[in-house]
Protein backbone atom coordinates (compact mmCIF):
# COMPACT_ATOMS: atom_id res chain seq x y z
CA UNK A 1 0.00 0.00 0.00
CA UNK A 2 1.17 3.36 -0.95
CA UNK A 3 1.65 5.60 2.56
CA UNK A 4 1.62 8.91 2.88
CA UNK A 5 2.22 11.46 5.77
CA UNK A 6 -0.27 13.57 6.80
CA UNK A 7 -0.28 17.11 7.17
CA UNK A 8 -3.01 18.31 8.92
CA UNK A 9 -2.42 22.21 9.11
CA UNK A 10 -4.47 24.55 11.16
CA UNK A 11 -8.13 24.99 9.60
CA UNK A 12 -9.15 21.53 9.10
CA UNK A 13 -8.20 19.54 12.68
CA UNK A 14 -9.27 22.62 14.55
CA UNK A 15 -12.42 24.37 12.39
CA UNK A 16 -13.58 21.25 10.55
CA UNK A 17 -12.32 17.77 12.19
CA UNK A 18 -15.32 16.24 10.04
CA UNK A 19 -13.27 16.97 7.12
CA UNK A 20 -10.11 15.01 9.04
CA UNK A 21 -12.03 12.30 9.51
CA UNK A 22 -13.07 12.04 6.15
CA UNK A 23 -9.58 11.75 4.83
CA UNK A 24 -9.16 9.30 7.55
CA UNK A 25 -11.96 7.44 6.31
CA UNK A 26 -11.47 7.24 2.54
CA UNK A 27 -7.85 6.90 2.09
CA UNK A 28 -7.50 3.33 3.40
CA UNK A 29 -10.52 2.31 1.67
CA UNK A 30 -8.63 3.60 -1.38
CA UNK A 31 -5.52 1.83 -1.04
CA UNK A 32 -3.44 4.45 0.62
CA UNK A 33 -1.65 4.90 4.02
CA UNK A 34 -2.03 7.89 6.02
CA UNK A 35 0.66 8.36 9.04
CA UNK A 36 0.30 10.63 11.72
CA UNK A 37 3.67 13.95 11.80
CA UNK A 38 3.60 14.19 15.17
CA UNK A 39 4.18 17.67 16.07
CA UNK A 40 3.24 19.04 12.98
CA UNK A 41 2.76 23.36 13.52
CA UNK A 42 1.37 25.82 10.75
CA UNK A 43 3.06 25.64 7.82
CA UNK A 44 3.29 28.68 8.34
CA UNK A 45 0.53 30.91 6.94
CA UNK A 46 0.76 33.33 4.52
CA UNK A 47 0.14 36.39 7.08
CA UNK A 48 2.67 34.87 9.62
CA UNK A 49 6.36 34.05 8.83
CA UNK A 50 5.95 34.53 5.48
CA UNK A 51 4.73 38.16 5.57
CA UNK A 52 7.92 39.22 7.67
CA UNK A 53 11.10 37.05 7.12
CA UNK A 54 11.47 34.20 4.04
CA UNK A 55 14.22 32.41 6.20
CA UNK A 56 12.13 32.19 9.08
CA UNK A 57 9.40 30.77 6.97
CA UNK A 58 11.48 28.35 5.16
CA UNK A 59 12.96 27.24 8.54
CA UNK A 60 9.04 26.64 10.13
CA UNK A 61 8.41 25.12 6.24
CA UNK A 62 11.19 23.02 6.33
CA UNK A 63 11.24 21.75 9.98
CA UNK A 64 7.35 20.31 8.79
CA UNK A 65 8.76 18.54 5.68
CA UNK A 66 11.39 17.22 8.04
CA UNK A 67 9.13 15.03 9.73
CA UNK A 68 8.25 13.14 6.84
CA UNK A 69 11.35 12.78 5.76
CA UNK A 70 11.93 10.76 8.57
CA UNK A 71 9.69 8.67 8.08
CA UNK A 72 10.72 8.49 4.31
CA UNK A 73 7.32 9.65 3.30
CA UNK A 74 6.28 11.97 0.91
CA UNK A 75 3.75 14.70 2.40
CA UNK A 76 0.06 15.00 1.76
CA UNK A 77 -1.96 17.72 2.93
CA UNK A 78 -5.61 18.25 2.66
CA UNK A 79 -5.36 22.40 2.76
CA UNK A 80 -4.16 24.75 -0.21
CA UNK A 81 -2.45 27.14 1.77
CA UNK A 82 -0.07 24.52 2.92
CA UNK A 83 0.18 23.38 0.18
CA UNK A 84 1.15 26.58 -1.51
CA UNK A 85 3.74 27.42 1.51
CA UNK A 86 5.16 24.10 1.99
CA UNK A 87 5.76 24.12 -1.98
CA UNK A 88 6.89 27.51 -1.99
CA UNK A 89 9.36 27.04 0.85
CA UNK A 90 10.91 23.76 -0.53
CA UNK A 91 11.34 25.92 -3.84
CA UNK A 92 13.19 28.65 -2.59
CA UNK A 93 15.51 26.41 -0.44
CA UNK A 94 16.07 24.25 -3.21
CA UNK A 95 17.02 26.98 -5.26
CA UNK A 96 19.13 28.17 -2.97
CA UNK A 97 21.85 26.57 -1.60
CA UNK A 98 22.94 29.82 0.62
CA UNK A 99 19.44 29.70 1.37
CA UNK A 100 19.65 26.20 2.08
CA UNK A 101 22.65 26.50 4.24
CA UNK A 102 21.15 29.36 6.82
CA UNK A 103 18.31 27.26 7.08
CA UNK A 104 19.87 23.98 7.94
CA UNK A 105 21.89 25.86 10.64
CA UNK A 106 18.51 27.46 12.20
CA UNK A 107 17.36 23.64 12.36
CA UNK A 108 20.12 22.37 13.83
CA UNK A 109 19.66 24.29 17.13
CA UNK A 110 16.40 21.87 17.19
CA UNK A 111 18.12 18.75 15.87
CA UNK A 112 16.49 18.23 12.63
CA UNK A 113 18.31 18.76 9.45
CA UNK A 114 16.28 19.47 6.06
CA UNK A 115 17.23 16.90 2.81
CA UNK A 116 14.91 17.60 0.25
CA UNK A 117 13.85 13.75 -0.02
CA UNK A 118 10.15 14.53 0.61
CA UNK A 119 7.76 15.56 -2.06
CA UNK A 120 4.51 17.65 -1.54
CA UNK A 121 1.10 16.59 -2.27
CA UNK A 122 -2.43 17.88 -1.89
CA UNK A 123 -5.11 15.17 -1.58
CA UNK A 124 -6.58 15.86 -4.90
CA UNK A 125 -3.29 14.89 -6.88
CA UNK A 126 -2.82 11.59 -4.57
CA UNK A 127 -6.74 10.93 -5.42
CA UNK A 128 -5.89 12.27 -8.84
CA UNK A 129 -2.97 9.95 -9.62
CA UNK A 130 -1.92 7.57 -7.02
CA UNK A 131 -6.01 6.38 -6.26
CA UNK A 132 -6.86 6.88 -10.06
CA UNK A 133 -10.37 7.92 -11.36
CA UNK A 134 -11.10 4.09 -11.98
CA UNK A 135 -10.28 2.81 -8.53
CA UNK A 136 -12.74 5.74 -6.95
CA UNK A 137 -15.65 4.73 -9.12
CA UNK A 138 -15.34 0.36 -8.66
CA UNK A 139 -15.17 1.52 -4.86
CA UNK A 140 -18.38 3.65 -4.57
CA UNK A 141 -21.76 2.66 -3.02
CA UNK A 142 -23.63 5.42 -3.52
CA UNK A 143 -23.73 6.78 -7.52
CA UNK A 144 -24.29 10.59 -7.43
CA UNK A 145 -25.89 10.39 -10.80
CA UNK A 146 -28.14 12.76 -12.12
CA UNK A 147 -26.78 15.58 -9.02
CA UNK A 148 -25.32 19.18 -10.21
CA UNK A 149 -22.17 19.89 -8.59
CA UNK A 150 -19.95 23.26 -8.64
CA UNK A 151 -16.54 22.68 -8.81
CA UNK A 152 -14.43 25.47 -6.58
CA UNK A 153 -10.29 24.29 -6.78
CA UNK A 154 -9.55 27.10 -5.27
CA UNK A 155 -6.13 29.01 -5.85
CA UNK A 156 -2.97 27.52 -4.04
CA UNK A 157 -2.90 23.73 -6.21
CA UNK A 158 -2.95 25.98 -9.80
CA UNK A 159 -0.22 28.69 -9.14
CA UNK A 160 2.73 28.85 -9.71
CA UNK A 161 2.85 25.49 -12.07
CA UNK A 162 6.44 25.88 -11.83
CA UNK A 163 7.00 24.79 -8.31
CA UNK A 164 4.22 21.63 -8.31
CA UNK A 165 4.82 18.25 -9.39
CA UNK A 166 1.11 18.01 -10.58
CA UNK A 167 -0.03 20.10 -13.13
CA UNK A 168 -3.32 20.93 -14.35
CA UNK A 169 -3.09 21.34 -18.75
CA UNK A 170 -4.06 24.74 -18.15
CA UNK A 171 -3.92 25.93 -14.39
CA UNK A 172 -6.54 28.71 -15.47
CA UNK A 173 -9.17 25.92 -16.77
CA UNK A 174 -8.36 23.13 -14.54
CA UNK A 175 -9.84 19.56 -14.78
CA UNK A 176 -8.85 17.76 -12.15
CA UNK A 177 -11.57 18.59 -9.41
CA UNK A 178 -14.13 17.96 -12.54
CA UNK A 179 -12.58 14.45 -13.47
CA UNK A 180 -12.90 13.59 -9.63
CA UNK A 181 -16.22 14.91 -9.03
CA UNK A 182 -17.61 13.31 -12.43
CA UNK A 183 -16.41 9.86 -11.04
CA UNK A 184 -18.75 9.61 -8.46
CA UNK A 185 -21.74 10.00 -11.26
CA UNK A 186 -22.53 13.55 -11.00
CA UNK A 187 -22.37 16.26 -13.70
CA UNK A 188 -20.37 19.38 -13.40
CA UNK A 189 -20.86 21.83 -15.62
CA UNK A 190 -18.75 25.00 -16.45
CA UNK A 191 -19.41 28.14 -15.35
CA UNK A 192 -18.12 31.12 -16.58
CA UNK A 193 -15.89 32.34 -12.96
CA UNK A 194 -14.61 28.93 -12.20
CA UNK A 195 -11.25 29.69 -11.37
CA UNK A 196 -12.29 32.81 -9.55
CA UNK A 197 -11.28 33.30 -6.20
CA UNK A 198 -13.49 32.85 -3.05
CA UNK A 199 -12.22 35.85 -1.47
CA UNK A 200 -11.16 33.76 1.75
CA UNK A 201 -7.37 34.03 2.95
CA UNK A 202 -5.72 37.76 4.04
CA UNK A 203 -8.36 39.42 2.21
CA UNK A 204 -10.92 38.64 4.20
CA UNK A 205 -9.92 39.16 7.42
CA UNK A 206 -8.39 42.60 6.01
CA UNK A 207 -11.75 44.03 4.88
CA UNK A 208 -14.68 41.30 4.96
CA UNK A 209 -16.95 43.21 2.84
CA UNK A 210 -14.13 43.64 0.22
CA UNK A 211 -13.99 39.67 0.46
CA UNK A 212 -17.12 39.28 0.09
CA UNK A 213 -17.90 41.34 -2.64
CA UNK A 214 -15.84 38.71 -4.34
CA UNK A 215 -17.35 35.64 -3.22
CA UNK A 216 -21.10 36.84 -4.02
CA UNK A 217 -19.87 37.24 -7.63
CA UNK A 218 -18.28 33.80 -7.56
CA UNK A 219 -21.78 32.52 -5.97
CA UNK A 220 -24.17 34.31 -8.14
CA UNK A 221 -22.14 33.07 -10.90
CA UNK A 222 -22.65 29.42 -10.12
CA UNK A 223 -26.07 29.64 -9.03
CA UNK A 224 -27.71 31.54 -12.19
CA UNK A 225 -24.95 29.76 -14.63
CA UNK A 226 -25.40 26.51 -13.42
CA UNK A 227 -27.82 25.91 -10.23
CA UNK A 228 -25.80 23.26 -8.79
CA UNK A 229 -27.46 20.68 -6.12
CA UNK A 230 -23.96 21.36 -4.36
CA UNK A 231 -20.50 22.66 -4.63
CA UNK A 232 -17.65 20.78 -4.14
CA UNK A 233 -13.76 22.17 -2.90
CA UNK A 234 -10.59 20.64 -2.52
CA UNK A 235 -9.58 24.11 -0.54
CA UNK A 236 -10.24 24.04 3.28
CA UNK A 237 -10.42 28.01 2.72
CA UNK A 238 -12.73 27.87 0.12
CA UNK A 239 -15.28 25.46 2.24
CA UNK A 240 -15.16 28.02 5.30
CA UNK A 241 -15.87 30.75 2.85
CA UNK A 242 -18.67 28.95 0.96
CA UNK A 243 -20.06 27.44 4.18
CA UNK A 244 -19.80 30.74 6.92
CA UNK A 245 -20.90 33.54 4.08
CA UNK A 246 -23.81 32.35 2.14
CA UNK A 247 -25.81 32.58 5.86
CA UNK A 248 -24.33 36.29 5.98
CA UNK A 249 -25.85 37.43 2.44
CA UNK A 250 -29.30 35.45 2.82
CA UNK A 251 -29.65 37.28 5.99
CA UNK A 252 -28.59 40.65 4.52
CA UNK A 253 -30.95 40.20 1.46
CA UNK A 254 -28.49 39.65 -0.75
CA UNK A 255 -29.49 35.70 -1.63
CA UNK A 256 -32.45 34.37 -1.49
CA UNK A 257 -31.13 30.45 -1.43
CA UNK A 258 -28.12 28.65 0.03
CA UNK A 259 -26.36 25.75 -1.84
CA UNK A 260 -24.93 22.63 0.47
CA UNK A 261 -20.83 22.71 0.47
CA UNK A 262 -18.82 20.08 0.95
CA UNK A 263 -15.13 19.65 1.14
CA UNK A 264 -14.68 16.64 -1.86
CA UNK A 265 -13.98 13.93 0.34
CA UNK A 266 -16.80 14.51 1.90
CA UNK A 267 -19.00 13.70 -0.63
CA UNK A 268 -16.76 10.92 -1.83
CA UNK A 269 -16.74 9.66 1.87
CA UNK A 270 -20.79 9.93 1.37
CA UNK A 271 -20.52 7.90 -1.79
CA UNK A 272 -18.82 5.33 -0.05
CA UNK A 273 -21.16 4.96 2.74
CA UNK A 274 -19.51 6.49 5.32
CA UNK A 275 -21.59 7.76 8.36
CA UNK A 276 -22.47 11.67 7.32
CA UNK A 277 -22.00 12.43 11.83
CA UNK A 278 -18.73 11.48 11.35
CA UNK A 279 -17.31 12.76 7.94
CA UNK A 280 -20.02 15.98 7.22
CA UNK A 281 -21.24 17.14 9.81
CA UNK A 282 -20.22 20.62 10.73
CA UNK A 283 -21.56 23.45 8.33
CA UNK A 284 -23.62 26.53 9.11
CA UNK A 285 -24.96 26.24 5.77
CA UNK A 286 -27.72 23.43 5.58
CA UNK A 287 -26.62 20.37 3.83
CA UNK A 288 -28.88 17.55 5.39
CA UNK A 289 -31.42 17.25 2.45
CA UNK A 290 -28.51 16.33 -0.09
CA UNK A 291 -26.70 13.89 2.27
CA UNK A 292 -29.60 12.20 2.81
CA UNK A 293 -30.46 12.40 -0.85
CA UNK A 294 -26.35 10.91 -1.24
CA UNK A 295 -27.21 7.91 0.67
CA UNK A 296 -30.84 7.10 -0.63
CA UNK A 297 -31.44 3.50 -1.01
CA UNK A 298 -32.15 4.38 -4.52
CA UNK A 299 -28.76 5.37 -5.07
CA UNK A 300 -27.38 1.66 -3.89
CA UNK A 301 -25.08 0.74 -6.78
CA UNK A 302 -25.81 -2.97 -7.02
CA UNK A 303 -22.92 -5.52 -7.07
CA UNK B 1 0.55 70.16 -8.41
CA UNK B 2 -0.53 67.92 -5.77
CA UNK B 3 0.42 64.84 -7.51
CA UNK B 4 3.52 65.34 -9.29
CA UNK B 5 6.25 62.71 -8.67
CA UNK B 6 9.91 64.25 -8.22
CA UNK B 7 12.04 61.34 -9.57
CA UNK B 8 14.90 60.88 -7.23
CA UNK B 9 17.70 58.85 -8.48
CA UNK B 10 18.70 57.54 -4.81
CA UNK B 11 15.56 56.98 -3.48
CA UNK B 12 14.84 54.18 -6.54
CA UNK B 13 17.72 52.81 -6.30
CA UNK B 14 17.37 52.50 -2.45
CA UNK B 15 13.77 51.11 -2.90
CA UNK B 16 14.85 48.94 -5.23
CA UNK B 17 17.59 46.60 -3.24
CA UNK B 18 15.11 47.09 -0.18
CA UNK B 19 13.04 44.55 -2.28
CA UNK B 20 15.45 42.64 -3.84
CA UNK B 21 16.51 42.55 -0.40
CA UNK B 22 13.68 40.99 1.15
CA UNK B 23 12.58 38.70 -1.78
CA UNK B 24 11.15 40.75 -4.99
CA UNK B 25 14.58 39.88 -6.99
CA UNK B 26 12.55 39.94 -10.47
CA UNK B 27 11.10 43.75 -9.92
CA UNK B 28 14.02 45.08 -12.33
CA UNK B 29 12.22 43.28 -15.33
CA UNK B 30 9.08 44.39 -15.15
CA UNK B 31 7.54 46.40 -18.63
CA UNK B 32 4.58 47.85 -16.42
CA UNK B 33 1.98 45.88 -18.81
CA UNK B 34 -0.53 44.90 -16.20
CA UNK B 35 -1.17 41.50 -16.65
CA UNK B 36 -0.71 41.02 -13.32
CA UNK B 37 -3.05 43.17 -11.95
CA UNK B 38 -5.77 42.00 -14.95
CA UNK B 39 -5.63 38.58 -13.28
CA UNK B 40 -5.48 39.54 -9.58
CA UNK B 41 -8.15 39.11 -7.17
CA UNK B 42 -7.04 41.73 -5.20
CA UNK B 43 -7.07 44.38 -7.26
CA UNK B 44 -10.84 43.04 -8.78
CA UNK B 45 -11.76 43.35 -5.09
CA UNK B 46 -10.30 47.08 -4.63
CA UNK B 47 -6.69 46.71 -3.44
CA UNK B 48 -5.47 48.96 -5.80
CA UNK B 49 -1.56 49.18 -4.67
CA UNK B 50 -0.44 45.52 -5.60
CA UNK B 51 1.27 44.20 -8.75
CA UNK B 52 1.70 46.40 -11.10
CA UNK B 53 0.86 49.37 -9.00
CA UNK B 54 2.96 48.49 -6.34
CA UNK B 55 5.74 47.71 -8.46
CA UNK B 56 5.29 51.01 -10.44
CA UNK B 57 5.27 53.43 -6.95
CA UNK B 58 9.03 51.16 -5.97
CA UNK B 59 10.02 52.12 -9.40
CA UNK B 60 9.12 55.69 -9.16
CA UNK B 61 11.29 55.27 -5.65
CA UNK B 62 7.97 55.75 -3.21
CA UNK B 63 8.83 53.05 -1.30
CA UNK B 64 8.98 55.36 1.55
CA UNK B 65 5.79 57.12 1.34
CA UNK B 66 3.40 53.91 0.81
CA UNK B 67 4.36 52.31 3.87
CA UNK B 68 1.25 52.05 5.37
CA UNK B 69 -0.47 51.18 1.95
CA UNK B 70 -2.92 48.22 3.07
CA UNK B 71 -3.34 46.74 -0.17
CA UNK B 72 -0.51 44.53 0.22
CA UNK B 73 -2.65 43.09 3.39
CA UNK B 74 -6.00 42.44 0.65
CA UNK B 75 -3.07 39.97 -1.42
CA UNK B 76 -4.50 36.46 -1.44
CA UNK B 77 -0.84 35.11 -2.27
CA UNK B 78 -2.51 33.04 -5.17
CA UNK B 79 0.42 33.41 -7.71
CA UNK B 80 -1.92 34.03 -10.69
CA UNK B 81 0.08 37.13 -11.38
CA UNK B 82 3.30 34.92 -11.68
CA UNK B 83 1.71 32.55 -13.44
CA UNK B 84 0.84 34.74 -16.02
CA UNK B 85 3.73 37.68 -15.73
CA UNK B 86 5.44 37.26 -19.19
CA UNK B 87 8.57 38.49 -18.12
CA UNK B 88 9.55 36.63 -15.11
CA UNK B 89 9.13 39.27 -12.62
CA UNK B 90 7.17 36.79 -10.33
CA UNK B 91 4.73 39.98 -9.10
CA UNK B 92 3.75 37.96 -5.87
CA UNK B 93 7.32 38.21 -4.38
CA UNK B 94 7.68 41.55 -4.50
CA UNK B 95 3.97 42.18 -2.74
CA UNK B 96 5.63 39.96 0.05
CA UNK B 97 9.07 41.63 -0.05
CA UNK B 98 6.79 44.46 0.13
CA UNK B 99 5.17 43.17 2.95
CA UNK B 100 8.14 42.29 4.86
CA UNK B 101 9.61 45.81 4.52
CA UNK B 102 5.96 47.10 6.17
CA UNK B 103 6.00 44.25 8.91
CA UNK B 104 9.54 45.18 9.45
CA UNK B 105 8.87 48.33 10.85
CA UNK B 106 5.38 46.89 12.58
CA UNK B 107 3.45 48.75 9.68
CA UNK B 108 0.37 46.12 10.08
CA UNK B 109 -2.76 45.71 11.36
CA UNK B 110 -3.15 44.96 15.45
CA UNK B 111 -5.42 41.97 14.42
CA UNK B 112 -2.88 40.40 12.47
CA UNK B 113 -0.90 40.19 15.61
CA UNK B 114 -2.48 37.72 17.19
CA UNK B 115 -1.68 34.94 14.60
CA UNK B 116 1.71 35.84 15.67
CA UNK B 117 1.02 34.92 19.05
CA UNK B 118 -0.91 31.92 18.19
CA UNK B 119 1.82 30.70 15.96
CA UNK B 120 4.14 31.16 18.73
CA UNK B 121 2.02 29.74 21.76
CA UNK B 122 0.59 26.99 19.85
CA UNK B 123 2.23 26.38 16.46
CA UNK B 124 -0.94 27.11 15.35
CA UNK B 125 -2.19 31.00 13.79
CA UNK B 126 -5.42 29.53 13.75
CA UNK B 127 -6.26 27.46 16.84
CA UNK B 128 -9.82 26.65 19.01
CA UNK B 129 -10.37 24.79 21.72
CA UNK B 130 -11.60 21.92 19.15
CA UNK B 131 -11.41 19.18 21.30
CA UNK B 132 -15.55 18.62 21.68
CA UNK B 133 -15.82 19.18 18.21
CA UNK B 134 -13.37 16.50 17.41
CA UNK B 135 -14.44 14.00 19.64
CA UNK B 136 -18.40 14.88 18.17
CA UNK B 137 -17.24 13.23 14.87
CA UNK B 138 -14.86 10.55 16.51
CA UNK B 139 -11.79 11.47 16.43
CA UNK B 140 -8.83 12.25 19.52
CA UNK B 141 -9.58 14.86 20.72
CA UNK B 142 -6.18 16.05 20.59
CA UNK B 143 -4.74 16.66 17.03
CA UNK B 144 -1.59 15.14 16.81
CA UNK B 145 0.03 18.48 15.99
CA UNK B 146 2.24 21.04 18.09
CA UNK B 147 -0.96 22.33 19.35
CA UNK B 148 -0.84 19.84 22.76
CA UNK B 149 2.89 18.90 22.27
CA UNK B 150 5.23 20.64 24.48
CA UNK B 151 8.48 19.35 22.60
CA UNK B 152 7.04 20.94 19.82
CA UNK B 153 6.07 23.94 20.70
CA UNK B 154 9.75 24.71 21.77
CA UNK B 155 10.97 24.11 18.29
CA UNK B 156 9.10 26.37 16.82
CA UNK B 157 9.53 29.08 19.85
CA UNK B 158 13.28 28.56 18.87
CA UNK B 159 12.90 29.08 15.05
CA UNK B 160 10.73 32.74 15.52
CA UNK B 161 12.65 33.79 18.58
CA UNK B 162 16.01 33.77 16.84
CA UNK B 163 15.09 35.57 13.87
CA UNK B 164 13.70 39.09 12.80
CA UNK B 165 10.58 38.06 14.01
CA UNK B 166 12.01 38.11 17.73
CA UNK B 167 13.89 40.79 17.76
CA UNK B 168 10.69 42.86 16.05
CA UNK B 169 9.49 42.42 19.90
CA UNK B 170 6.23 40.73 19.15
CA UNK B 171 6.19 37.40 21.48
Amino acid sequence: MEKFGLYLGCNIPFKAPDIEQSFRKVFPVLGVDLEDLEGATCCPAWGTAPSFDLDTWCAISSRNITLAEEKNLNLMTGCNSCFGVLSEAKHFIEDDPARKKRVNQSLSEIGRQFKGSTDIYHVSHVLYESVGLEKIKESLVYSLDGLKAAIQPGCHTLWPSDVYHVKEKNPFFPTILKELTQALGAEVPHYSRLEFCCGMGGMRSTDAEKSLKLFTDKLLSMKEEIDPDFIVTTCSSCFLQFDMSQPILKERGVIDFTIPVFYYTQVLALALGFDPAQVAAISQTPRDEVIAEIQSEKRKIQK
Amino acid sequence: MSDYIKLDSDKISEGVKTIMDLGGHGILKCVQCGACSAVCPGVKAGFPVLCRLLIKKVLNGQLEEIIEESSSWGCQACNRCTEICPQGVRPQEVVFAFRRYQANDLAVSTSAMTSQMNLHSYGHAVFTDARELRQKVGLPPEPPTSAYNEKAQKEIQTLLEKGPMGELGIF
